[in-house]
């Protein structure tokens, strides 16, 4: 009830914005009323099909439409929603019908049955009030640049159906937000009010991608029992709202932003309690979601050949699952420092050569826990361009330096027409199954798509 | 008497050509300061437009993109954005360059990819690369009918009738190899309109000597007392690949705002 009264009051805050930002403006320009009419409709039809090789079976066969509509009001002001129709031919990624307890309720899909819902994808209204932009609405805020994993990109949760290997802009969750950006001082000072409470979408037991690392579940020893209980979300929409802060600015060359997000942490924690009787052991995981302050900021500027990147956060909780059977609840509290730095290489002509380096620092760690202190990750991408952008290679190697695991996902991709693109690539797994990469070893697929703009 | 009379008309005859070479050549203008006449021609503080992109390759299949952009002088720097409108699965994606005068800084730029929802750094040394499929490269993207003086040493070859209009051809050796190779072309001859000082037409060689491609400029009017190409077009010779911008709605009156040269505008789109 009151995730709807939030969801009103943004809308009746629209409207409100709306009529003032009108009176506030001028005629909308006649020049483009010749090229553009006040509405557009666009869509975007998508189809995946994957094969699991490993396994030897169809492991998905996908169909997204997502239809996209946009009112302009002025030149400031426009309205933007987007629907998708998901369906799926083989249930393996999400199996069964939905539990969506970590989505908050005025944000949940329609499940037209198992394999196949309709969600309102992204709704806002874009306007400019007393200097600011404003977009009121469910939509998607990114933070940061960098390629195949996230550092600063933390303010939408993310689908995890497929683990990392869908394209982020779909499996980001958009949220319910009140988005204001100032210019000021040079640069751009966004704040961010984000009273829905939705979380990381985990795969549900038996999907294909459900984790099942140590690096991320905890793992009961053999003959003891589990009782999973049902997650907490957090459902105060004051008091449990996140907020955010950014500022960037162009200096001298320097692409820089401050960042500060107050929010709950979008992987829920798994609190343990064992339980002794004398019919055997019962652990009792509570997952609960858990406050945490980022602070961070991001640079990057170009030297010739040479793109840099850089981001660096500082997380002051975060949880982290201990093997420590002395320990109470089976998690350890630390601040964390963790930063990214890439770098760019475009030396030869329609080539990227792309270096990410991810390393992350817990600052008090703890005996046992399942992960070191000092954790590092590495990837190259390689991408290169024929027949003027028409086909695209492409090689992303990511892997865990501590675990020796990874991933490797070449990819060929051809734009048959203007509107029409099809591909073909495969995601290749390897390492030891406790590896956040590793764990899904037996997930090796190949991958054949098209994309037509409609 | 009459000897001195022959020698005197021999003398004559051998100065009629002496002449007419030194008249010829008081009428060309030195193609440095061709150079700068284009480069100091008014083509506005601001400028909106729509810009249809047109590619097709040697086997006739087209594509078509439909953008927006806007180009506006901050005092001698020029930052222009260009935001494409459709087709729908590009739609969103954005350009954003800022040009500056200094021939030893390199310019800026980003690219605004919407399957990530992220802006790119591109490195500024990509100036031969070829703009998102076009057959035009960043650089010229950025000059659009201006020059790089700096970057070619230039001579005037002669005068020349294009589509009626009397032009110089000027010759552009790049200064030296590292900028050759940056910018993709060994030689670039072109075609420059006498009274407009506009490129009319040019031809571009490869950094191994082989002709690459021509630029047609086409439909070149006064809008609002500014000369404005509403056609450019190029046909690159190696891959059979043409690239027709062709512009409407051209408008030098209209206000933009300096926010809509930035990053954070990339993002928000247009």
């Amino acid at each position: 009830m009151a995730s709807s009264y939030a969801t009103c009051g943004i809308l009746a805050l629209a409207g409100l914005l709306i009529a003032a930002s009108a009176l506030a403006e001028s005629t909308p320009d006649e020049t483009k009323s010749s090229q553009l009419s006040n509405h557009r409709f666009s869509a975007v039809l998508e189809s995946e099909a994957a094969y699991g090789i490993t396994r030897d079976r169809a492991d998905k066969m996908e169909m997204v439409l997502d239809p996209q509509w946009e009112y302009r009001w002025s030149e400031d002001t426009r309205i933007t929603g987007i629907a998708r129709l998901y369906t799926e031919g083989f249930d393996h990624l999400e199996p069964g019908r939905l539990s969506q307890g970590e989505v908050s309720p005025n944000s949940r899909r329609l499940q037209l049955g198992d394999r196949t819902d309709i969600e309102l994808r992204e709704f806002y209204l874009r306007t400019q009030l007393w200097g600011m932009h404003l977009t009121l609405g469910k939509q998607q805020v990114v933070w940061g640049k960098t390629d195949g994993l996230k550092l600063l990109d933390v303010v939408n949760p993310q689908n995890f159906r497929e683990f990392i290997l869908d394209n982020f802009d779909d499996s980001r969750i958009p949220l319910w937000t009140l988005n204001a950006e100032l210019p000021i001082g040079g640069g751009n000072l966004q704040f961010l009010w984000i009273p829905d409470r939705t979380y990381h979408r985990l795969p549900q037991a038996g999907a294909t991608f459900a984790f099942s690392s140590p690096l991320i579940v905890p793992q009961a020893p053999p003959g003891v029992a589990v009782n999973l209980r049902p997650l907490e979300r957090p459902n105060n929409i004051v008091m449990d709202s996140d907020i955010g802060m950014r500022f960037s600015r162009f200096w001298h060359g320097w692409d820089l932003t401050v960042n500060y997000l107050y929010h709950y942490a979008d992987f829920p924690v798994f609190f343990q309690s064992v339980f002794l009787a004398p019919g055997g052991a019962t652990v009792t995981v509570n997952p609960r979601y858990e406050r945490n302050h980022l602070i961070g900021g991001s640079v990057s500027n170009a030297f010739g050949n040479l793109t840099v990147r850089g981001e660096a956060i500082y997380n002051t909780d975060r949880f982290v699952l201990t093997m420590n059977r002395r320990d109470g609840d089976g998690v350890i509290k630390s601040g964390e420092i963790a930063y990214v730095l890439g770098l760019d290489w475009s030396g030869i002509q329609d080539t990227l050569v792309s270096f990410q380096l991810f390393q992350s620092w817990l600052l008090h760690p703890a005996d046992g826990i399942v992960r070191d202190t000092l954790d590092t990750t590495s990837t190259i991408l390689l991408r290169r361009h024929f027949l003027n952008e028409t086909l695209e290679t492409e090689v992303l190697w990511l892997q865990s330096v501590n675990q020796g695991d990874g991933l490797i996902r070449p990819k060929i991709s051809y734009e048959l027409r203007d509107n029409l693109k099809i591909w073909t690539g495969f995601d290749l797994f390897y390492g030891d199954r406790n590896g956040l990469f590793g764990q899904f070893d037996r997930n090796d697929r190949l991958v054949i798509g098209m994309e037509m703009g409609l | 008497m009459r000897l001195h009379m022959q020698n005197l008309f021999i003398a004559l005859f051998l100065l009629i050509p002496l002449s007419v070479s030194d008249v010829a050549a008081e009428s060309l203008l030195a193609g440095e300061e061709i150079a700068r006449r284009i480069n100091a021609r008014n083509e506005g503080e601001v400028v909106s437009r729509f810009i249809t992109m047109a590619m097709t390759d040697r086997s006739g299949t087209e594509r078509v993109r439909e953008t927006k952009s806007l180009r506006k002088y901050f005092g001698k720097e020029k930052r222009t954005i260009i935001f494409y409108l459709s087709p729908s699965n590009i739609k969103d994606t954005a350009f954003l360059t800022y040009d500056y005068p200094e021939a030893d800084r390199d310019d800026d730029q980003w690219l605004y990819l919407p399957a990530a929802r992220k802006v790119r750094r591109i490195s500024a040394s990509d100036r031969g690369d070829y703009f998102l499929g076009t057959d035009f490269t960043y650089e010229d993207i950025r000059k659009e009918t201006k020059v790089g003086i700096a970057d070619y040493s230039w001579k005037t070859l002669g005068e020349e009738t294009i589509d009626g209009h009397r032009c110089f051809l000027v010759e552009e050796i790049p200064v030296n190899e590292k900028t050759a190779q940056e910018l993709g072309y060994s030689k670039v001859q072109s075609w420059i309109d006498a009274e407009i000082w506009m490129v009319r037409q040019a031809k571009y060689w490869d950094v191994a000597g082989n002709p690459l491609k021509t630029l047609q400029v086409r439909e070149i009017t006064l809008i609002q007392d500014i000369w404005t190409a509403h056609q450019l077009s190029v046909e690159n010779h190696k891959t059979g690949h043409k690239t027709v911008f062709t512009f409407k709605d051209v408008n030098y009156g209209q206000s933009v705002k300096d926010e809509m040269f930035t990053e954070d505008a990339l993002r928000r789109g247009y």
